[in-house]
């Protein structure tokens, strides 16, 4: 695995990759032929308008989705070669997602929606301990019906990073909520990305957003058209839109 | 023709929804299908039961006696109330038929005059002639066994002499549609026939000139049989007559009404279990279906669409699956009733039987069904008609789980995942209280068909295995001597024989009153014994009566109560005994007492009617030639044959009936885990896809929906155990009548067998919707909210 200049670990390689979906008689090619690597525990936040192939891109790259051609290395395994069974090992054991709409169980307070992950995760943090890096540990009985959409949003990341991923990747998680309940997010975030360590892609229309990441990726018609670093990075409640 | 845009959506959702379409539809087919079946065949059997009996002058009143001049006939005719009597000469004889060793029973019956009662229906060939002494008209289904044809010759003893009778036809009567042999538990053509012939030649053979020994009487309508059968009574005792009974005592006509009744039963219990599953399932697909459809639903009312257009909409995509299901269930239920028909014809002799396509029948069933569909859509278009637009238009609030954190769940060690079934299950409490009934009732259904083999089993066991120990009973012609007993014993093969003597009676008590035989037994008797509720032998006691538990019940008393005993031949002794005990009893109403006793009481000296007798079996068909040429010997009835016909009736139908009760139960148990299983996946499909991406294996993302499934069927179960124990209770005093008495059997075994049969049909269907959950989109979930 390569060392960068700043000493850090790769966490994450995507070399080439494409995803060609079949239409009707329509091809259509979310990915030409992706080149990317993030290091451990860095911040990278990808904008591009509808259609520019960031969410395939994150998606194959948290295995939910598979790659036409290209590989994705992760502690030296291409997972665009794994089966069903090894992709939602690898999805268990290393990466945490947050959805735009949150993807709680109804049925579950916040607690116990942290807690369904950590049961099934090797090493996680303690649920409540989870909850209290979000800010929400007063509302750790309440069921969903009962938050906001910020505190939803926030319970969700409590459930992603609760298990301690290498990889958390997030697509739109403010798309649903108003600025304020946003920074709040946001500062969840940045939060769970310094106490965890976990390389962070987050996926937004937010030009704004990039202002408290370490690097930024510019999709456009399936491929990085920019990708630009960040050496002064805001925090999250220094950013206006 | 232009399709409104509506109409089309129905069609595309049935054929999107149409697992679900097909499970309430199968359901409520099967409702339609028991109730053109249950109604169908009622009506076919009453109907033509009533039209055979319009047509053919079937009798009221039936009485036997001994010989009475026909002088008589007109002061029986004279009665008040008596519209018509016809004298009759009605004797058993033996047929000898090449080939066929065991005991069979011919009754001979006299021809109705011209314009007289139970008039045959003559099947084929012709009249025998007027005064033609060899001739005879033979019953259908006695012929059809033999292979007897008109112009064939049979052989027959009559009063002890042999005689050749020519075969001129074949009919059938409304006095032997169940056609009952002497001593016999189930009809069996093979040993039991009715032969009519004309009243000259059966004068000839048994000495009755001038004279008859059966009356039958057709009265005015509107009046009450009781009030005649006592003045016939009256007249006919110095005859040997005094025991004449109404239609509701004649074999034949008690076992169709006993039929009748069971279908009846049926009709009330079946097609409304399936009716309000069916209801219970549109309920359940049509409310998910609308909670889906908010936004269009919402779209529609701004558009200008009107709420009871859009509610009609969905009324009729109900009803269009409804329809489809009750087209189903005509053909299905015109199917079965076609067998049931067959199954009839077998066991009941009709000169026709026609399944009648009742079109009230079919358009009942048809109405019936679609209001069933049509109630359990109401509360949903109730809520499709107050929903308003601009809320339809908005993605709905998350449902709230407040109120399902629950008691069990403190005392349960549960996961997460086991939250999540049992808050899910806890949130739509109708919807499980009601699957858990749907298929409890699938459990109840089978519990209560499948009890008749133990209590078969029991009957047998108990009657043949406890009771009756002896090998065959043989009946003499007449009452004779006791000392002919003695004789009995030089038959080839009789190890023992124990004497019985049977008198007609008339048991009351109070307004309540029985005509039956009672039965004098010896106190030493060992071969057949009378056996208490408990199943322990009873001694004979030397001056009380011992009754079955149908007759004590008929006639409201207990041990230690005293009835009249009225005997209905000899002496006609009334006499007031006390009940000594009772026994139990499974058919027909019986008496018993101390031969001795009785022989007093009725005065007639010390006469036996028969013995029963054991037998060495490497000598039964030495024995029963010898028997058969003893002209005493009036007809023997060999255990094992009786037995044997018993088992063998009843495992055929019972067989069939399982099959039937099986397949329906099958259809329900399968509908509702479906359409549940269904609805559970489309509300929490989403959060399973999420579990899927949170790192659940496809197997433990299955296990939730399934250990879902597993409560309710498993809920299910206690519930159907006593649904079925309850329907079965209901069953056995709808069944019990004079003629028989089921015993009530629910082993464990009928249990087990209805849970894994059902457990075994849920899983079926489980199986078969398991890739849904295989298939979850995982992307979608990301970038939609519900």
């Amino acid at each position: 695995m390569g060392i960068d200049v700043a000493g850090r670990g790769i966490a994450i390689t995507a070399t080439g990759l494409t995803k060609v979906y079949r239409n009707g008689p329509v091809e259509v090619h979310a990915l030409r032929g992706v080149d990317f690597t993030a290091l451990r525990g860095e911040f990278v936040v990808v904008l591009g308008p509808s259609g520019s192939g960031k969410s395939t891109f994150l998606n194959i790259l948290g295995g939910i989705d598979s790659a036409s051609a290209g590989s994705v290395l992760f502690n030296g395994q291409d997972i665009t070669r794994l089966d069903e069974t090894g992709l939602t090992r690898y999805r268990r054991d290393h990466v945490g997602f947050v959805f735009q709409f949150y993807n709680l169980v109804p049925s579950l307070t916040a607690l116990e929606n942290v807690a369904l992950v950590t049961e099934i995760s090797a090493n996680p943090m303690r649920p409540d301990e989870a909850l209290d890096l979000v800010g929400l540990t007063a509302r750790r009985d309440h069921f969903p019906a009962q938050l906001s959409g910020g505190e939803q949003q926030r319970v969700a990341i409590a459930r992603a990073i609760a298990k301690r991923p290498e990889l958390l990747f997030c697509d739109e998680p403010t798309g649903a909520l108003d600025s304020a309940t946003g920074i709040m997010v946001l500062e969840a975030l940045t939060e769970a990305n310094r106490a965890t360590g976990a390389t962070t892609l987050v996926i937004t229309h937010n030009a704004a957003i990039r202002e408290i990441a370490d690097r930024t990726l510019r999709f456009a018609d399936g491929r990085i058209v920019e990708d630009t670093a960040n050496p002064c990075r805001k925090r999250a409640d220094q950013v206006s839109w | 023709m232009v399709i409104p845009p509506l109409r089309r959506k129905v069609w595309r959702d049935i054929r999107r929804l149409w697992g679900q379409a097909l499970a309430i539809a199968l359901v409520l087919g099967a409702g339609v299908a028991t109730m053109i079946l249950g109604n169908g065949a009622y009506g076919a059997l009453s109907d033509t039961r009533a039209r055979y009996y319009a047509d053919h002058r079937f009798a009221d009143i039936f009485a036997d006696l001994t010989r009475a001049p026909l002088g008589l006939l007109e002061d029986i005719a004279t009665l008040d109330g008596v519209l018509q009597a016809e004298a009759r000469i009605v004797k058993l004889a033996r047929p000898e038929i090449p080939g066929l060793a065991e005991p069979a029973a011919l009754l001979l019956v006299s021809l109705p005059e011209s314009g007289g009662l139970n008039r045959l229906y003559l099947r084929e060939g012709r009249l025998p002639a007027p005064d033609a002494a060899n001739e005879a008209l033979v019953s259908q289904d006695f012929a059809r066994v033999h292979r007897l044809r008109s112009g064939a010759r049979m052989t027959v003893v009559m009063n002890g002499k042999r005689q050749d009778l020519e075969i001129t036809g074949i009919a059938l009567s409304p006095e032997f549609i169940y056609a009952l042999g002497p001593g016999e538990m189930m009809p069996d053509p093979r040993r039991f026939g009715v032969a009519w012939l004309s009243r000259p030649a059966l004068q000839a053979a048994y000495d009755l000139d001038g004279a008859f020994s059966n009356v039958v009487l057709r009265l005015a309508p509107g009046t009450p049989p009781a009030r005649v059968i006592q003045s016939l009574d009256r007249l006919t005792l110095p005859y040997g007559g005094g025991g004449a009974t109404g239609r509701d005592e004649q074999t034949s006509h008690a076992f169709l009404d006993a039929e009748l009744g069971q279908l009846r039963a049926m009709v009330r219990v079946l097609p409304p279990v399936f009716l309000l599953v069916a209801a219970m399932l549109v309920h359940m697909t049509l409310s998910r279906l609308i909670a889906l459809e908010r936004e269009q639903i919402g779209l529609l009312k701004a558009l200008g669409y009107g709420p009871t257009r859009i509610a009609a909409h969905y009324l009729e995509f109900v009803l269009a699956i409804a329809l489809a299901g009750v087209v189903a269930g005509l053909a299905a239920g015109t199917w079965l009733g076609a067998g049931l028909a067959q199954l009839y014809a077998r066991f009941f002799s009709f000169p026709f039987l026609d399944f009648g396509r009742d079109p009230q029948v079919y358009g009942l069933a048809a109405i019936v069904a679609l209001v069933a569909a049509a109630g359990g859509a109401l509360q949903s278009l109730r809520a499709v008609i107050a929903l308003p637009p601009a809320i339809a238009m908005a993605p709905p609030a998350p449902p709230d789980y407040r109120k399902t954190a629950s008691v069990a769940e403190r005392l349960l060690p549960l996961r997460q995942t086991g939250r999540m079934v049992l808050r899910h299950l806890l949130r739509w409490p109708l919807r499980s209280v009601t699957s858990i009934f749907g298929v409890a009732m699938a459990v109840a259904i089978l519990v209560a068909s499948l009890w008749s083999f133990g209590s078969i089993e029991r009957m047998i066991h108990v009657t043949f295995g406890l009771a009756e120990g002896a090998d065959a009973r043989i009946t003499f012609a007449t009452a004779t001597p006791a000392a002919a007993v003695l004789d009995l014993r030089h038959l080839p093969g009789v190890m023992a024989a124990e004497p019985f003597r049977v008198l007609p009676a008339r048991l009351s008590h109070g307004t309540r009153s029985k005509r039956l035989a009672i039965e004098g037994r010896s106190p030493t008797a060992r071969l057949s014994r009378l056996l208490s509720p408990a199943l322990r032998p009873m001694p004979v006691p030397e001056h009380g009566l011992i009754l079955s538990e149908a007759l004590a019940a008929a006639l409201g008393v207990g041990r230690g109560d005293r009835v009249e005993v009225a005997f209905l031949q000899g002496r006609r002794a009334v006499v007031d005994l006390p009940v000594s005990g009772i026994s139990l009893g499974y058919v027909g109403l019986g008496a018993a007492m101390d031969l001795d006793t009785l022989n007093r009481a009725n005065g007639e000296g010390d006469l036996v009617s028969g013995a029963n007798v054991a037998l060495d079996a490497a000598e039964t068909d030495a024995f029963l030639a010898a028997a058969d040429a003893a002209p005493a010997i009036g007809f023997v009835t060999l255990t094992d044959l009786t037995v044997a016909r018993f088992r063998a009736t009843l495992a055929e139908n019972i067989t069939l009936m399982i099959t039937v009760y099986v397949g329906l139960a099958a259809i329900i148990a399968v509908g509702v885990v479906y359409s549940f299983f269904r609805v559970s996946l489309s509300e929490q499909g989403r959060d399973l896809a999420s579990l899927r991406v949170l790192g659940f294996t496809r197997a433990e993302v299955a296990r939730i929906v399934m250990a879902e499934l597993a409560a309710i069927v498993l809920l299910a179960q206690p519930l159907g155990w006593l649904l079925g124990h309850l329907i079965g209770r209901a069953m056995v005093a709808a069944f019990s009548s004079d003629l028989y008495r089921v015993p009530f059997v629910m082993g464990r075994e009928v249990y087990a067998t209805a849970s894994l049969t059902v457990i075994a049909a849920a899983l079926v269907s489980a199986l078969a919707i398991r890739g849904r959950i295989d298939r979850l989109d995982l992307i979608a979930v990301l970038k939609t909210r519900e």
